[in-house]
């Protein structure tokens, strides 16, 4: 095998991993970058195929997790600010938590908040289907000091006395919706805040 | 006198690589004001007119979201190499915003320079 069909091969296994990475943007619009990439590289190694070069390219280029990860935030970030649903800013945040550290920690405190906040409104709708299995349940010693307190619902009522009766309705109607929203408000002020792909060298 | 202790280089880098990436946008749209180049041709022009380089895996993400911004429009063309290549132009919004942005830029770093004078170790300049 020569040199050029090794390097080629080289840049077609590069393009391949990057067309596959970017799988969940258009297909349009992958075939748009992937033939930007490809004009790249071939440009850049105009003047002299070698093996090296095509290393240096591809390396200047980042891997192509790298790169189609780069592309991909961006078009996720505009896809959760369109939709705003949770699945789909969770999926940005994701892809942003496998790059840096802080992603990570944005999108496990975003999990616990949109876990809570639908735990929260899906007890206050329970609480309207099945009013005696669910609620806020006080168990308390003799004494008077608390020994547990219990919030959701099951065939097994939680010990003790119910605290909130049918304010569990509103109140985790309106704290589970504000913290759904506040969780999506966090989410894309900490994109803006701290989403800083390296631009220059 | 106590002068205090230089802050890590660690900051002044990070600082430097959020100075750089604030201003990319705008050498971008600065690169295509005379007119329509391919990605290559853009990063060629930055390293050639300035001086700065621009990390290559980060460019092109960029130019996408300025197209998905309207700023640039962008065309394939035939060219000799055997491939064709994509080229970005200014759009309308493009040649606003590159504009308001010198505009700035312009402002801001004419009142830093001001402040900064007397760090360079030279006299402060008189309003004419």
């Amino acid at each position: 095998m020569t040199t050029a069909t090794i390097s080629q091969k080289t840049i077609d296994a590069y393009l391949a991993a990057l067309r596959k990475q970017l799988r969940d943007l258009l297909d349009e619009d992958v075939k748009d970058i992937v033939e930007e990439i490809r004009a790249h590289i071939l440009d850049k190694i105009s003047d002299q195929l070698t093996d090296d070069s095509v290393a240096a390219t591809l390396a200047a280029l980042g891997t192509p997790e790298e790169l189609a990860a780069r592309y991909r935030t961006e078009e996720l970030l505009k896809r959760a600010q369109a939709s705003r649903s949770p699945a789909s800013m969770l999926r940005s945040l994701f892809r942003w938590a496998t790059l840096t550290l802080v992603g990570v920690v944005v999108f496990v405190v975003s999990v616990v908040g949109y876990c809570l906040g639908g735990f929260l409104v899906i007890l206050a709708a329970l609480k309207a289907i099945w009013p005696s299995g669910t609620g806020l349940w006080q168990d308390s010693q003799p004494d008077g000091t608390m020994k547990s307190l219990g919030l959701g619902f099951g065939n097994q009522p939680g010990q003790g006395h119910e605290l909130l009766g049918w304010w569990l309705l509103p109140i985790g109607f309106l704290l589970g919706a504000g913290l759904l929203v506040l969780t999506f408000r966090f989410g894309i002020w900490s994109i803006r805040k701290f989403w800083r792909p390296l631009a220059w060298r | 006198m106590n002068t205090p202790a230089p802050p890590p280089p660690e900051n002044s880098e990070k600082w430097e690589v959020q100075l750089r990436k604030g201003s990319l946008e705008l050498a971008i749209l600065a690169a295509l004001w005379n007119g329509r180049l391919y990605g290559l041709e853009i990063l060629r022009h930055l390293e050639s007119n300035s001086a700065l380089t621009v990390v290559e895996g980060t460019a092109y993400p960029l130019l996408n979201r300025l197209r998905s911004l309207g700023l640039v429009e962008t065309e394939w063309v035939e060219s000799d190499s055997g491939h064709p290549r994509k080229y970005y132009q200014l759009t309308e919004a493009g040649r606003q915003r590159a504009l308001e942005m010198t505009r700035i830029w312009g402002q801001f770093s004419q009142k830093m320079n001001d402040l900064l004078a007397p760090l360079n170790g030279q006299p402060r300049k008189e309003e004419p």
